[in-house]
């Protein structure tokens, strides 16, 4: 396995869309690509299906299932209060605190999952693969690959601007 | 690029066949229960005008807003308002059955009854028929001058139209909005007179906005299946999808906000409207109302994939159209007839409407052209992606 880490650099999108569909034809496994603007077609290329969707319906469902639990032993078992000529055990007083609670932890739980498998957190500098990534060109970042050779060629195929080759940092 | 539409006769001998069957049911009903019949006739009027603002509220939004992405398939909410002239003369037509439906009708009521004379000078017969009358004159009008618009914009072409569109979809949806809360209030909320909620309005507003979506939907996949509209993508599905999923929250919160306000306070005047719903024999369709419209349309369309798929979301639609006819069913029918009757006199009642409603939006597709060519966001829309 090479490691050496192949950069295409483009300067156009959709020759860039070309390339990416090329190499993920063939099975190269792409780092990321890195360039001043987003492009939908090119996440929905690259992305793997995100696993978090299932992960919020699920705290959800816990969640609700949990403060349920809690409002129940509250104002039923430990501490049953009649006012209003209410029924003890009531249900539509309750919508109210399971959704808001359902709210709330849902969407912390969701927002820090996601920062942990993202591995951000605040104050962490970004990492910029080359200062023009941030200007005019997108830079295609390939790493760990069998063969380098070969992709270089499909590269130049491809109508690449430039290609770097450079030393794996780990 | 597509014609316009035109109904086949298969098609049009369905419809004519549906439209019998209504006038057989509506002749069945006058024959043995006028004092059935005439709130279901309300029950129609109100289900199919709540469709056709709906759709036309999400044509005017698309306008608003500067929408590019349905710019496409923009005619097919602009035809599924075409119910409206109808509406007007079968809405008239209930004058002859206001005693049948409201109790504030009645002659002799103000003088034994002290909050219906508290609110005669509102609830009177020839107000309430001029109010009618000024809603009609409002909305008719607007639609007629934004079909127009829509007409000369295939013909001539030119970025005018398109900008004089936009005025006068600001107007409606004003008009729209305003208007159709009262309306509801008017027409539904009044059959309780002595009872009043001030979420009434603002819900039979999101609820035709609900439903209009729906209709649209169906509508939108009717066409492509016969040939249609050949660009319609995923993205565009997508989003028709997340418009009705946006919508099933806000119905499920208005349900539900002006149910546990009532349920909570506890006051007899406000109670007395849901005791027979909650606890009598309408038991069953008030819990079939948030299902159907909410928590069926609420879990289903919620997973991201499913919007982008034909079966399911015509599966909601279609069920939505029923949840629709059970919540004006659970508003109208304790109030006005007061005993659970469901027959034949309901449901072809219903299928008469939903003739002669398609009949009318299938008629004015037929007569513009079901992709707006010279519309200016229609390539932007053709390219619609996510």
């Amino acid at each position: 396995m090479s490691t050496k880490q192949i950069i295409g650099v483009f300067d156009d999108e959709s020759v860039l869309l070309k390339a990416t569909q090329k190499l993920k034809e063939n099975g190269v496994n792409i780092k990321g690509i890195f360039g001043p603007s987003a492009d939908h077609d090119l996440i929905k290329k690259l992305t793997k299906e995100s696993r978090l969707p299932y992960l919020s319906v699920a705290t959800g469902v816990i969640t609700i299932i949990l403060t349920f639990a809690f409002v129940y032993y509250v104002s039923v078992i430990d501490y049953p209060l009649h006012y209003g000529g209410k029924p003890v055990f009531a249900f539509p007083p309750m919508v109210v605190i399971l959704f808001l609670v359902c709210i709330l932890i849902t969407g912390a739980f969701t927002t820090f999952s996601f920062l942990t498998s993202e591995k951000m957190f605040p104050g962490k500098s970004a990492k910029v693969v080359h200062p023009r990534s941030l200007d005019d060109r997108f830079y295609l970042v390939l790493d760990r690959n069998f063969n380098p050779e070969e992709i270089i060629q499909w590269l130049q195929d491809s109508g690449v601007e430039e290609i770097i080759e450079e030393e794996n940092e780990a | 690029m597509d014609t316009s539409f035109k109904p086949s006769k298969k098609l049009l001998a369905i419809l004519a066949a549906m439209i019998a069957i209504g006038v057989v049911a509506l002749i069945a009903g006058f024959a043995t229960d006028s004092a059935r019949t005439w709130p279901n006739i309300l029950l129609n009027n109100m289900y199919f005008i709540t469709i056709s603002i709906g759709a036309l509220m999400f044509y005017g939004i698309q306008y608003i807003t500067g929408s590019s992405w349905s710019a496409l398939f923009q005619r097919i909410p602009l035809a599924a308002g075409a119910f409206l002239p109808a509406g007007f003369i079968l809405m008239l037509l209930l004058y002859f059955g206001l005693h049948d439906i409201y109790e504030w009708s009645h002659p002799g009521i103000t003088e034994t009854d002290k909050l219906i004379a508290h609110k005669a000078p509102f609830l009177n017969v020839p107000f309430f028929m001029i109010r009618m009358v000024i809603y009609f004159a409002l909305w008719i009008p607007l639609f007629i001058m934004m079909r127009k618009m829509a007409k000369k914009e295939d013909l001539e072409g030119g970025e005018q139209w398109y900008i004089k569109s936009a005025f006068y979809s600001k107007v409606f949806i004003f008009a729209a909005v305003l208007i159709f809360s009262l309306a509801a209030i008017d027409w539904i909320m009044t059959i309780d007179a002595h009872w009043y909620s001030t979420i009434f309005g603002f819900r039979a507003m999101i609820t035709s906005m609900y439903y209009g979506t729906a209709i649209i939907i169906l509508l939108v996949f009717y066409l492509k299946n016969l040939g249609f509209l050949k660009e319609l993508n995923e993205a565009h599905r997508h989003d028709l999808a997340r418009y009705l999923f946006r919508f099933s929250i806000v119905f499920g919160y208005l349900w539900f906000m002006q149910f546990l306000i009532l349920w909570y306070a506890n006051i007899p005047e406000l109670t007395v409207y849901y005791s027979p719903r909650f606890l009598g024999e309408w038991q069953f369709f008030f819990y079939a109302e948030p299902l159907i419209n909410f928590a069926i349309p609420f879990i289903v369309v919620m997973a991201d994939n499913t919007g982008k798929k034909k079966p399911v979301m015509i599966g909601i639609s279609a069920l939505l159209m029923v949840g629709l006819w059970v919540s004006l069913f659970l508003q109208i029918m304790p109030g006005s007839y007061g005993v659970l009757k469901l027959g034949f006199i309901e449901i072809g009642i219903w299928i008469g409407y939903a003739g002669l409603y398609l009949l009318m939006v299938f008629t004015a597709l037929s007569r513009i052209r079901v992709v707006p060519v010279n519309h200016p966001m229609l390539q932007e829309s053709i390219h619609h992606h996510l």
